[in-house]
């Protein structure tokens, strides 16, 4: 009894320490160095001419299952390309990485979470730092996944787990085994104020037989605005207009989305 | 998904196809080809993930409604696109890539609001500028 009392007071006197701690970790923020908040796009020198297309990438290193899922899925897809955000579904990772720059990007970064926000479909990400975050059996499998950071001097390196089957990822599928490790750093640069170097690697042993790898450089977006992205709302007007008509005719209000939902093609 | 785009960038249409690329399938539009038609605007929906735009149009075949697509809501306003600059009854002249089956519609890749604005998806930057 004692001794549970001593531990508790113990226990306590700890929470009583970190606390203070934590609460001025919030207060004071990051270091300019480590601080990657703003709205950020595809990075370009102002005497260079804009990027063109990529050149095609190698072949990816697939497994036998990899490959019969990927033709499948540009199969279903057709020449051309067809994907989820054409159709108001987020990317989830890491295409919404390999896209960021082609809409701009958000980051607000707090020394607990980075939360990153991309345009299209107003995909969010949260990246968890040690002592926050979910744990492992409350984590839903979702497109973007579930991400840890941790700093290794002013990088942030950021594992991504707990995705669900990625077969539709355009930029790389995966399986719901993938694992993403990503490294963020912010460089000073004289003409655009800072670059953010970002480097990806995912491994995946079900659907690949050798992790695969993408680079970006991002620059702060000037003179523009990272908007709200809503897509789905127009299909919800045409539903309660479709019952309204319903209504004023005197009818039954039987309309359903599937009635509606042309407005996506 | 690389292969139109590298051939889009052969026609000087870089960016607007990137965007394009950026969500949608253009194989169905002819971007090397891209033609000027001038109408009155039925219907406009400046919505993601694309725009729609309804346009009577007259021509040697006669006068009909042509349903134009364009990018999502978010690159028209980039491409200097404003609230409300478009409206139903409007007069306007429009760049677009045409369906390469030949039918009425297309891809919007510029056009000129009746107040003279240039809308103009071709030069779009992702930066906003």
């Amino acid at each position: 009894m004692r001794l549970t009392g001593l531990a508790m007071l113990a226990g306590m006197a700890m929470i009583a320490a970190d606390a203070p701690l934590m609460a001025q970790d919030a207060m004071a923020g990051l270091p300019a160095s480590r601080d990657f908040s703003g709205v950020w796009t595809t990075y370009r020198s102002s005497e260079g001419p804009p990027p063109g297309p990529r050149a095609a990438p190698a072949p990816l290193p697939l497994t036998e299952e990899g490959q019969r899922l990927r033709e499948e899925y540009d199969a279903l897809m057709g020449e051309g390309g067809d994907n989820a955000a054409a159709h108001c579904v987020v990317y989830g990772m890491p295409t919404m990485m390999a896209s960021a720059g082609g809409y701009p990007i958000e980051f607000i970064h707090r020394p607990e979470q980075l939360t990153i926000i991309y345009e299209v479909e107003s995909e969010t990400r949260r990246v968890y730092m040690p002592g926050h975050g979910i744990p492992p059996e409350k984590r839903l499998p979702v497109r973007q996944g579930y991400s840890e950071g941790r700093w290794e001097g002013d990088t942030l390196v950021v594992t991504t787990t707990d995705m669900n089957d990625g077969f539709d990822q355009r930029s790389y599928p995966h399986s719901d085994q993938a694992v993403i490790v990503e490294r963020f750093r912010k460089v000073p640069d004289e003409t655009v104020g800072a670059i953010l170097e970002y480097q990806m690697t995912m491994t995946d042993p079900v659907y690949y037989t050798a992790p695969v790898s993408l680079e970006r450089r991002w620059m702060p977006l000037q003179d523009g605005y990272i908007m709200a992205y809503n897509c789905t709302e127009e299909a919800w007007l045409r539903l309660l207009e479709a019952r309204r008509a319903q209504l004023q005719a005197g009818e039954p209000v039987t309309a359903k989305m599937s009635d509606v939902i042309d407005v996506y093609e | 998904m690389l292969r139109p785009l590298l051939a889009l960038a052969a026609t000087g249409a870089v960016l607007a196809a990137t965007q394009a690329q950026a969500h949608h399938s253009a194989a169905m539009f002819d971007f090397r080809n891209t033609k000027t038609l001038s109408g009155t605007v039925k219907k406009v929906e400046v919505i993601n993930p694309h725009t729609h735009m309804l346009v009577t149009i007259t021509d040697d075949r006669g006068t009909r409604d042509w349903n134009f697509e364009g990018h999502s809501a978010s690159n028209f306003y980039r491409a200097g696109y404003n609230r409300g600059a478009v409206q139903a009854g409007d007069p306007i002249t429009i760049t677009i890539a045409p369906m390469r089956d030949g039918s009425d519609g297309g891809y919007i890749v510029s056009f000129i609001t009746k107040d003279g604005d240039r809308v103009n998806m071709a030069s779009t930057s992702p930066t906003g500028r």
